[in-house]
């Protein structure tokens, strides 16, 4: 497919019907409609060419506008703006998770057609949480508005309440911040006076600026310790209290005493104070919990990921009358309305018409599931045929699509990985190391009382293990920004150690070795008086009034034939008129007139005519181009591969046999997944699980790691481990070379940080190491680590 | 240097830090406060977009582009 054939704002194919054009820098492109015109134009107006310059290469079909914008219209009720926005004087604000962006070309196209729009105040979207924060004037302008613009540009506005938007990260990232910039600051203060304190040791001392700059170190360490420092002293109370010592305890006995004994060294005018000491100390423990705590807060909320598989509003039936209200104020009992192409808003039981639901996302089926009177239906699914109404039962986090998140969510949790292992190790080394100072502090104080103290400071701070504990966070933060630069989020900090013993690599079929597009492989014509082209028109006319998923795979861009009459039989086929002919499209018994196929891999559909079948074609799902090299890769890194998906036996062997794959497992449950991976485990594997469906969310949580494509199901990206940005599997080898170098790199830390421990402990035990010394000496060792760490940011 | 040749003139060059170091001090706390209170209106919640950001301005009008 050529450049010129397709839209040149949302990549899909242009019909050969249409002829819109946008002018772009004096050169005409085609678009395939007007909606795409109307955003195209809207962009170049506003001045935004450059949109087009700094976007990745966009998927077909993304920033396409949706046919209707009036249903924002039920936003501008009073009680909707006090459910989504809040009001802070004369300026309303809200949040809305703006679904569809796809690159920070995005967020820089959103903040600025906004704030260009009239009425806007500002608007600041967060490309990593897709969270766009709105404010506008609460009088004279229309939330609608602001919401049918972002539709407008081709996104999908949700607009959160407050209570969702509020998240517990932004409130601790922030502490976290105020704590680093104290620690920081404070350290470089006091270490300005620490210079003037050693240099007038040597230069001669006057006693009062002595006095003087111990009194201002003072001042300002108390902060460092009290404010910086608390998160220490709280943990190592739990602790405590948990008969559990964790790290942070010999930190605290460090940090506390230090500073209590300078405190009575200043005031009794004494030989010396710590306290550069100590907030240097503060200073390298508050660095490393700050790096640690963003890498684990890259992750993608997930209370939104399910409620963006639901539509904002939906039409409630209330005693014949039709309203459109949102979709949280639904309740058991409702009635509501789905129309054909909507996505099912709760679970519960279709009570009028009949259609066909794509339930993909909560079983894996990819073939719709014909639905009559009194069937269930579940939150999330589509409406693929007819307008149906339904009585709701269960809404909100009751529907399966709920409890299936939850599940997903508690699978998370039950997982003890080597977290719980590294805790109880450090509980050893802690009281091994108390165990240590109190030997030594008892030992000096009968050899030497002068120097006990001392002494003993200079052991606990050296044998901070500090190192120790930023060997593994410092890898994994460098290591999950540099993924990201690659393409690759990573959502959860084991993923990386357990993604670099990976042995076995479980696909899952659908949509992630495929496109997920189903397309015509090959057409058979019985009837001698037909060509093939003359069936794909007639194929193609019938299948452009349905939404069958296998619809898209006959749409032509040519000019088809006129239809008229046109019947959708659920679950059978279509049939409609064309020249006065009957012609019916569907299942062998729909179209009659006996034609056998062989049982093969494909899905077959019939075309026929007056009852007699004149051509059948054969339909697949296409794969991915990259898919065969980066199973090769994956072997070459003597990683085995295995296929499970939920589709029948053909279908998944013609995908093993083109991909060269041995093992592979057909129709399964997500439970028979769940146990072929427990297997698996069971043998000694450590299994990666590749998958994108919701249905797969509980799997992927089974497996030692998960890997989930960004095009899929947003639930399963956020109950997987690692998200690959973008169309290819390719990012998937790039992800087990990476962990695998992050892995050599925490054990080199490790090493080093286990060396010097054991060197600079002797030495300082035996007196030889004074309390600044010690300090220095703890941070180089901990910058060792930390640059080691950063070469990471190398990768290639 | 200068400190080194009296004892009387080192004295008066060092009080001066008797000044200086309070002012420093009372800078520190103002830009700490000002910190704070930049961390609060949530000026530092997106450490991300920024870095980026600075690449992707740009005001170009369409009939501008002609030049």
């Amino acid at each position: 497919m050529t450049a010129s054939d397709t839209c040149f704002h949302c990549a899909l194919p242009v019909p050969t019907n249409c002829s819109l054009t946008v002018e772009i820098e004096g050169t005409q492109r085609p678009v395939c409609c007007p909606g795409c015109k109307a955003v195209a134009e809207l962009i170049l107006d506003t001045g935004m060419s450059r949109y087009y310059d700094l976007r990745n290469a966009p998927d077909p079909g993304v920033g396409r506008p949706p046919d209707e914008a009036a249903e924002w219209q039920v936003f501008d009720s009073a009680d909707m703006l006090g459910a989504f926005t809040e009001q802070h004087d004369s300026v309303r604000e809200a949040t809305i998770y703006v679904g569809g962006m796809y690159c920070s070309a995005c967020s820089w196209l959103i903040e600025t057609t906004l704030s260009k729009q009239p009425g806007v105040e500002s608007a600041e979207v967060n490309p990593i949480t897709h969270r766009l924060r709105l404010r506008f004037p609460a009088d004279g302008s229309l939330f609608s508005s602001h919401l049918a613009t972002l539709a407008n540009l081709g996104y999908q506005p949700q607009p959160m309440s407050p209570e969702g938007a509020a998240r517990p990260e932004v409130t601790e990232q922030r502490t976290a911040l105020k704590r680093l910039l104290v620690a920081s600051l404070g350290m470089m203060q006091v270490m300005m006076f620490a210079v003037g304190l050693y240099a007038m040791d040597f230069q001669g001392i006057d006693e009062e600026m002595q006095h003087f700059l111990r009194l201002v170190s003072f001042f300002v360490t108390t902060p460092v310790v009290f404010y910086a420092a608390k998160p220490f002293f709280t943990s190592a109370w739990r602790g405590v209290v948990a008969r559990r010592p964790g790290m942070d305890l010999p930190v605290s006995i460090a940090v506390g005493s230090a500073y209590a004994a300078s405190i009575y060294a200043t005031f009794t005018r004494g030989p010396a104070v710590w306290f550069d000491s100590v907030t240097m100390f503060v200073f390298f423990l508050t660095l490393g919990r700050f790096l640690e705590m963003r890498a684990r807060h890259r992750s993608i909320d997930r209370g939104v990921a399910v409620s963006s598989l639901l539509p904002n509003t939906t039409i409630r039936v209330d005693d014949g009358t039709r309203t459109t209200v949102p979709v949280s104020q639904l309740a058991a009992g409702d009635t509501v309305v789905i129309r054909s192409g909507e996505s099912i808003p709760a679970d519960g039981v279709l009570s009028s018409g009949s259609t066909s639901v794509d339930e993909a996302l909560l079983t894996g089926e990819a073939r719709p599931q014909v639905k009559g009177i009194g069937d269930e239906l579940s939150a999330g699914s589509i409406n693929l045929d007819n307008m149906i109404e339904m009585t709701v039962t269960t809404t909100g986090g009751d529907t399966t699509l709920g409890t299936i998140s939850r599940l997903s969510e508690r699978a998370r949790y039950a997982r003890p990985a080597f977290v719980t292992l590294a805790d109880k190790i450090a509980s050893y080394i802690v009281v091994a190391l108390l165990l240590v100072a109190s030997f030594v502090a008892v030992f000096w104080y009968f050899a030497d009382p002068e120097r006990a103290f001392v002494i003993t400071l200079s052991v606990l701070v050296v044998t901070c293990p500090c190192a120790l504990a930023l060997a593994t966070p410092a890898a994994f933060a460098a290591a999950g920004s540099r993924m990201a630069q690659l393409r690759l989020l990573v959502t959860n900090g084991n993923a990386i150690e357990s993604l670099s013993r990976i042995s076995l690599a479980v696909f899952d079929k659908t949509g992630t070795l495929t496109k997920g597009q189903p397309r015509i492989t090959a057409v058979f014509v019985t009837d001698n008086a037909r060509t093939e082209k003359d069936c794909r028109l007639i194929a193609a006319a019938l299948e452009s009034a349905s939404t069958h998923p296998l619809a898209d795979a006959f749409a032509l861009p040519d000019e088809l034939p006129a239809v008229s009459s046109q019947k959708i039989e659920i679950g059978q086929g279509i049939s409609g008129v064309i020249d006065g002919r009957q012609w019916r499209l569907g299942n062998a018994s729909f179209v009659g007139g006996g034609i056998a196929v062989e049982d093969s891999s494909a899905t077959h559909v019939f075309l026929g005519v007056d009852g007699n079948a004149v051509a059948w074609f054969e339909i697949e799902d296409e794969l991915r181009p990259e898919a065969k090299a980066t199973l090769d890769s994956l072997d070459d890194l003597g990683i085995a591969v295995a296929l499970v998906s939920g589709d029948n036996r053909n279908s998944v062997e013609a995908v093993a046999r083109k991909l060269g794959i041995s093992e592979l497992h057909s129709e399964c449950t997500p439970a028979d997944k769940l146990a072929i991976i427990e297997a698996a485990q069971q043998r000694g594997e450590r299994v990666v699980m590749i998958g994108d469906g919701i249905n797969d969310a509980p799997v992927l949580a089974g497996a030692d790691t998960s890997v989930a494509p960004a095009h899929g199901a947003l639930l399963a990206q956020t109950s997987a481990d690692v998200i690959m940005l973008g169309e290819s599997l390719a990012p998937l080898t790039t992800a087990v070379e990476m962990s695998r170098k992050t892995m050599r790199i925490v054990r080199q830390n490790l090493a080093w940080a286990i060396v010097y421990n054991a060197l600079a402990l002797p030495l300082a035990a035996a007196g030889f190491v004074p309390p600044w010394l010690a300090a220095i000496g703890m941070s180089a060792s901990s910058l060792v680590v930390v640059l080691n760490a950063l070469r990471l940011n190398r990768f290639e | 240097m200068r400190c080194d040749s009296t004892g009387s003139n080192k004295e008066t060059i060092m009080s001066i830090l008797y000044v200086l170091i309070p002012l420093a001090l009372l800078l520190l706390g103002v830009a700490v406060w000002a910190f704070f209170w930049a961390v609060g209106s949530g000026q530092f919640d997106d450490l991300d977009t920024p870095a980026v950001r600075i690449v992707m301005d740009d005001d170009t009008k369409p009939d501008q582009d002609e030049s």
